[in-house]
C-alpha cells in the first residue's frame, strides 16, 4: 500500500470496527486508564507516586551541600580559649577542639573536613577578617589555605548580586514541579486520545 | 477515517521533545553565556590556541599550529629589563587564534570589554601575534601587545631561552590524543576531595578552553593543579617514560614511545635494550635501573611535560 | 549478502537486510568484548603488551566503547527493527535494498570511525569522541536511513493500530539523530567553555536516554508477547512508559556533572528528572513482568525468554543505582570512581545486551527458517554472559566503593590503586568470559545459518527448541 502525501495516516479498518473504536474513545473514563486493558495494579500507582515523592525529597537541594567556612567558626573561637591554649601539642589542641563540638549542628560536614591544627591557623586571620566586615560566612569555602569565595550561582538578591549559597528551594526545583505536573496531566490527555486498538483481543470491558 | 489520534500523538511528542529541549538547552544557555572568564580561562586559551581535539589545521594532532607560551624578562622591543617577568602568547602567523580573540564576546561582558579597548585584541597583525594577560582592577583581560607596544613574535622568540618556552598548547593535544583523561580527570570535584587535589574549578575557569575534558572515571589523581604539586621535570620524564621506575605500583602505562626516534643528543634511543635492561632490573637482575634517556627539544613528549608543568 | 547492494529491491529476500544486520552486530560483539577483554588486562597488568602506541590503554578504550555501543547495541537494534517493524505492520520492510545498504554503510562508517580513533584522532569528548566529519556521516549515512526505513514501513503498515513496539522505534530513530546533531554542535560550530562540556554530556546521557534505552525496551515489548504468547499486560503502561522515556529520559543530563561548575539550577533541576527516571523503568518493568503471568516455566525453559527476563530483572538494580546515585547525597561519594564503570555495564552489557541477544537469538532463527544449530551452546552462551558479567559487575561496584572512601577520606592515591588490583583482575576474567561466550556464540549462529534444521512454514523455531 503506497503513502498517500494528502491522506498520509489512512486506516485499513472496515466501518464496524471503526464505529466500534469511536464509541470506545468516548465512553472510557479516567482516560482510558481502566478500558481495553488490564488495570494498572494498585502497587504499581503506589510506586509511581513514592517515586514521584521520593524524586523531590532526595534531591532537595539542602542535601549534600557542600562545606563552607561558617562550619569552622566555632573552631576558630575555641583556639583562644584557655583549654587549648593549655595543650601539649598541636594534635592534642585539635583533638580538644573537635571534642567541643562533637555534637553541634555541623558535626557532620566537620567530621568529613577535619583540620589539622595548621591548617586552622592559616585560615582563622581570614575567617575573623570576614566576620568583621559582617559578609555570610555560609558564602565562603575553604579550599585548601584560602577562604574564597564560594564558587556557586544561587538565587539574585534585590541588588541584582547572586547569593553564593545553596538556596533551600530554587529555579530548577521549581521548574520540576510544574515539569512533572505537565507531564502527568499531558500523558493522561495522550493516553484518552490515543486509540486503544491492538493487535491482541481485547481484554474485558465491554463496550456496547 | 483519519487518524486524528496520531496527529495529537506526534504533536504531543513535538511538545514532549521540545519542552525538555527548551529547558535542557536554551534556558541554560543564558548562564553559560554570561559566565565571565577568569584569569585562568584566559590562560588557558590562549596557551592552548584554537582547539585541541582534532580539528582541520591540525588533522593528525601532532601539536601543529600552537601558539607557545613564553616567559619574557626582557622588554623585547627596547632590550630593557622588565620590572617584573610576564607570560607572552605568541601566535605566528597561520596560528589559528582562540575563541575568545575570535569571538570576544565568549569572553564575558566586562572581560570582553577591556580586552577590546584596553587590550586592542580586534586589532589585525601581519606578522603573528603576541597575547598579554594583563588586570584592571580584579578583572583580567587579553592584550595584544603587538598593537600595543610592538611586540612582535620574531622579537619575543629572540630573546628567549629554550627553558622559558612552553609548548603546553601542543601538549594539550597530546593529552586528548594520547587518552591520558581516560584516567586523569582535570576537575577536582567541588564538595569532597579538594583538599588532595587542590581548588575546583571556577565557572567562569572554562570560557574558551576545547575540549574542557574533564573525564568521568578517575583511575587515577587528578591532573588540575599537577604542577603545583609535582614541577620536577626529571620526576615527570622518568614517570612517562616508565611509571614503575618511581611508582612501583602504578598502572599507568608506558609513553616511551613519545620520545621519538631519538635523544636530546641526536642519538637513535634503543627501546629494545631499555626493556631488556629494565626487565633484568625488575627480575632483580641488575641493582639500577637502564638510564631514561634524554628527551629531544622537540619531541612530543617535551610538549605533553610542558602541559604537565602549565598545570599550576 | 554484498551481492544484494545492487540488485533490484524485489528480487532481495525479505530478511536479508536483518540478517546481514544481525551477524554484523555479532561480530562486533565479539570484537568489542574483545578489545574490553584486552584493555581490563592492561589496567591489571599495566606492562602487558606495552611500548607501543597502538596497544596504549589511552588509544584503545574509547574503541571499546564505540565498538559496543555503535557495533554490537546499535546494529542489533538495526536488525530488530528491520524485522519487528514489518511483522508488527503485517507488511514487508519498505525497502531490503536500503537495509541492506544502509547495514553496509555503518560497517564502513563504524571501522572508519574506530580506525581513526585508535589512531587517537579524536575530538576529546566522552562518548561524542568521534570527529565531526564522523558524526556526520553516521547522522546522514548511518542513522537517516534506518529511521526512513523504520517510518516508511510503519506508514505503508497493513495493522490499523501502531504497536508499542513501533512507537519507541520510530522515535528513538528521530530523536537519535537529533542526538547526533545537537551534541556535536560544539564540534560542528566549535563552541566552547561550558557549553562544550554541557553538550558532551547532554550527547552522552541523551543517546543512551532516546537511543539505547527505550529501543532496547521496545524489543522486550515484542519479544515477550510474541514468544510466550500473552499479550501486552497493558497498552496504557506502555504508554506511560513511552512518554515518560521522552520527558524525563531527554532531561537530566547536567546530573552527569553534579560536582563541576554548572549552573547550580540546572543540576537540581536535573537531579529531580534523574530520580524520575524511575517512572518509565517502574512502567517497564511491571509491564513485561506482569505479561509473563502464567509463562513463567518459559524463563527457565526457553533461551530468549530466559535472556529477555534477566535483561528486564537486571533493569531494576540498573534504575535504582541510576535514579539515586546522581543525586547530590550519594554522587559526592561515588562520582568518577569505578561504581559508575559498573553501572554503565549494567546498562549496556547487563539489561540492554541480554534484550537484544534475544532480538537477535529470535529474529535471525526466524528469519532464515532454521533451528538453532546447538542449544547447549546457547545455554553456555547465556551462563556465560551472566558470570562474566556478574563478576566485571560485581568487582567493579567494590572497587568504586573502595575509591569512594579512599576520595572522600583523602586517602593517598597509590593506594587507592593498590587496593582496586584484585578488582582489577577479577574484571579482565569476567570481561574475558564475555568475550569467550560471544566467540561461541558467533560459532553457534554461524553453524545455524549453514546446517540448522529447517523449520517448517507455520511453525516458530522456539516452539521446536526441544524436538530432534
Amino acid at each position: 500500500m503506497a503513502w498517500v502525501m494528502d491522506q498520509p495516516l489512512v486506516t485499513l479498518s472496515d466501518t464496524a470496527k471503526v464505529e466500534k473504536d469511536k464509541v470506545l474513545w468516548e465512553a472510557e473514563d479516567l482516560g482510558g486508564i481502566t478500558e481495553d486493558n488490564n488495570r494498572v495494579p494498585v502497587p504499581i500507582v503506589w510506586l509511581l507516586l513514592l517515586t514521584v515523592l521520593t524524586a523531590f525529597a532526595i534531591t532537595f537541594p539542602l542535601w549534600g551541600q557542600r562545606p563552607n567556612a561558617a562550619i569552622y567558626v566555632d573552631y576558630v573561637k575555641a583556639m583562644d580559649e584557655p583549654d587549648v591554649k593549655a595543650a601539649k601539642n598541636d594534635a592534642d589542641a585539635m583533638a580538644r577542639i573537635v571534642a567541643k563540638y562533637r555534637s553541634g549542628p555541623n558535626q557532620a560536614l566537620l567530621e568529613r573536613h577535619p583540620l589539622t591544627m595548621d591548617d586552622l591557623r592559616q585560615i582563622a586571620p581570614q575567617i575573623k577578617a570576614l566576620e568583621k566586615e559582617g559578609v555570610d560566612l555560609r558564602e565562603y569555602n575553604v579550599v585548601g589555605p584560602d577562604v574564597v569565595l564560594a564558587n556557586f550561582e544561587g538565587n539574585y538578591r534585590a541588588d541584582g548580586t547572586r547569593i553564593r549559597l545553596q538556596p533551600w528551594w530554587d529555579k530548577g526545583y521549581t521548574i520540576d514541579i510544574f515539569y512533572v505536573i505537565a507531564f502527568f496531566l499531558g500523558v493522561t490527555m495522550t493516553i484518552k486520545r490515543l486509540p486503544p486498538s491492538t493487535w491482541q483481543p481485547v481484554h474485558g470491558h465491554e463496550h456496547k | 477515517m483519519n487518524f486524528r489520534e496520531y496527529k495529537i500523538g506526534a504533536r504531543m511528542f513535538g511538545f514532549a521533545l521540545g519542552g525538555s529541549m527548551c529547558i535542557t538547552l536554551f534556558l541554560p544557555s543564558f548562564d553559560f553565556r554570561s559566565a565571565v572568564s577568569t584569569e585562568t580561562a584566559l590562560d588557558k586559551q590562549l596557551t592552548a590556541g584554537w582547539e585541541t581535539g582534532w580539528n582541520v589545521y591540525d588533522p593528525l594532532m601532532l601539536g601543529h599550529n600552537k601558539p607557545l607560551k613564553v616567559l619574557v624578562k626582557t622588554d623585547p622591543k627596547s632590550g630593557q629589563p622588565l620590572a617584573e617577568a610576564t607570560y607572552a602568547y605568541v601566535y605566528n602567523v597561520g596560528t589559528p587564534l582562540p575563541n575568545g580573540i575570535d569571538h570576544p564576546d565568549n569572553l564575558g561582558e566586562s572581560v570582553e570589554k577591556l580586552s577590546e579597548t584596553k587590550g586592542q585584541i580586534g586589532q589585525k597583525t601581519a606578522n603573528g601575534t603576541v597575547y598579554l594577560i594583563k588586570h584592571e582592577g580584579n578583572v583580567p583581560y587579553i592584550e595584544n601587545a603587538t598593537a600595543t607596544m610592538g611586540w612582535t613574535p620574531d622579537m619575543v622568540m629572540k630573546g628567549a631561552s629554550d627553558s622559558d618556552i612552553s609548548h603546553a598548547g601542543a601538549g594539550k593535544t597530546l593529552f586528548v590524543r594520547e587518552g591520558c583523561w581516560w584516567c586523569h580527570t582535570l576537575l577536582p570535584e567541588q564538595t569532597q576531595d579538594w583538599q588532595v587535589f587542590g581548588a575546583p574549578p571556577m565557572l567562569g575557569d572554562f570560557n574558551g578552553e576545547s575540549p574542557t575534558a574533564f573525564g568521568s572515571d578517575r583511575k587515577a589523581p587528578d591532573l588540575l593543579h599537577v604542577g603545583s604539586r609535582n614541577s620536577s621535570r626529571e620526576w615527570m620524564m622518568l614517570h612517562f617514560f616508565n611509571p614503575r621506575l618511581v611508582q612501583p605500583h602504578s598502572i599507568m602505562p608506558r609513553f616511551d614511545y613519545l620520545w621519538g626516534k631519538v635523544d636530546a643528543n641526536g642519538q637513535k634511543i634503543d627501546y629494545a635494550k631499555w626493556r631488556t635492561e629494565y626487565d633484568e632490573y625488575h627480575a632483580g637482575k641488575r641493582i639500577d635501573p637502564p638510564d631514561v634517556p634524554m628527551y629531544a627539544k622537540n619531541s612530543e613528549i617535551r610538549d605533553l611535560i610542558d602541559f604537565m608543568l602549565s598545570l599550576k | 549478502m554484498l551481492k544484494y547492494l545492487f540488485a533490484k529491491n524485489e528480487d532481495i529476500p525479505a530478511g536479508s537486510a536483518a540478517v546481514y544486520w544481525g551477524f554484523s552486530a555479532i561480530v562486533w560483539f565479539v570484537i568489542g568484548t574483545g578489545l574490553g577483554s584486552f584493555n581490563a588486562a592492561k589496567l591489571a597488568f599495566p606492562d602487558f603488551v606495552t611500548g607501543s602506541e597502538f596497544f596504549a590503554f589511552g588509544h584503545m578504550r574509547q574503541v571499546h566503547v564505540h565498538a559496543v555501543i555503535f557495533g554490537w547495541i546499535s546494529m542489533a537494534f538495526g536488525m530488530a527493527m528491520m524485522y519487528i517493524t514489518p511483522a508488527l505492520g503485517n507488511t514487508r520492510l519498505w525497502s531490503e535494498k536500503l537495509g541492506v545498504w544502509n547495514a553496509f554503510l555503518w560497517n564502513v562508517g563504524l571501522s572508519l570511525g574506530l580506525t581513526l580513533l585508535w589512531a587517537g584522532l579524536t575530538s576529546g569528548r566522552e562518548y561524542s569522541d568521534f570527529i565531526w566529519p564522523i558524526d556526520l556521516f553516521i547522522a546522514v549515512f548511518m542513522a537517516l536511513p534506518l529511521a526512513i526505513n523504520v517510518w516508511m514501513t510503519i506508514l505503508t503498515r497493513r495493522t490499523q493500530g501502531i504497536y508499542t513496539t513501533n512507537w519507541f522505534f520510530a522515535a528513538a530513530t528521530f530523536m537519535v539523530i537529533i542526538v547526533f546533531l545537537t551534541g556535536n554542535l560544539p564540534e560542528f560550530f566549535h563552541l566552547t567553555g561550558l557549553t562544550e562540556a554541557y553538550l558532551t554530556w547532554w550527547f552522552a546521557h541523551n543517546v543512551l536516554g532516546l537511543w539505547i534505552t527505550p529501543v532496547a525496551a521496545a524489543i522486550a515489548y515484542y519479544t515477550i508477547p510474541k514468544v510466550t504468547g500473552n499479550p501486552l499486560y497493558s497498552h496504557r503502561i506502555g504508554h506511560l512508559h513511552f512518554w515518560s522515556v521522552v520527558v524525563f529520559y531527554s532531561t537530566p543530563a547536567a546530573h552527569h556533572l553534579m560536582s563541576a561548575p554548572l549552573p547550580e539550577w540546572l543540576k537540581s533541576f536535573a537531579s529531580v528528572e534523574g530520580v524520575l527516571i524511575l517512572v518509565p523503568a517502574i512502567a517497564f518493568v511491571s509491564n513485561i513482568l506482569l505479561t509473563m503471568q502464567g509463562k513463567w516455566n518459559m524463563f527457565v525453559e526457553n533461551l530468549e525468554i530466559r535472556f529477555t527476563v534477566t535483561g528486564v530483572l537486571l533493569a531494576i538494580p540498573l534504575n535504582m543505582q541510576g535514579g539515586f546515585q546522581q543525586t547530590r547525597a550519594i554522587n559526592w561519594y561515588i562520582h568518577g570512581t569505578g561504581w559508575i564503570v559498573a553501572h554503565a555495564h549494567l546498562a549496556l552489557l547487563g539489561f540492554s545486551t541480554f534484550l537484544e541477544a534475544a532480538a537477535v537469538y529470535l529474529g535471525l532463527q526466524s528469519l532464515m527458517k532454521r533451528k538453532l544449530y546447538s542449544l547447549t551452546l546457547g545455554n553456555m552462551h547465556f551462563w556465560l554472559l551472566l558470570i562474566g558479567f556478574s563478576i566485571y559487575w560485581i568487582s567493579m561496584t567494590i572497587a568504586g566503593l573502595i575509591q569512594g572512601a579512599g576520595k572522600i577520606y583523602e586517602v593517598p592515591y597509590i593506594d587507592v590503586v593498590i587496593a582496586e588490583h584484585p578488582y582489577m583482575i577479577a574484571r579482565w576474567i569476567g570481561g574475558t568470559l564475555v568475550f569467550i561466550s560471544n566467540i561461541i556464540w558467533l560459532y553457534n549462529m554461524w553453524m545455524t545459518a549453514r546446517v540448522g534444521t529447517i523449520v517448517p512454514v507455520g511453525r516458530m523455531p522456539h516452539e521446536m527448541a526441544y524436538e530432534r
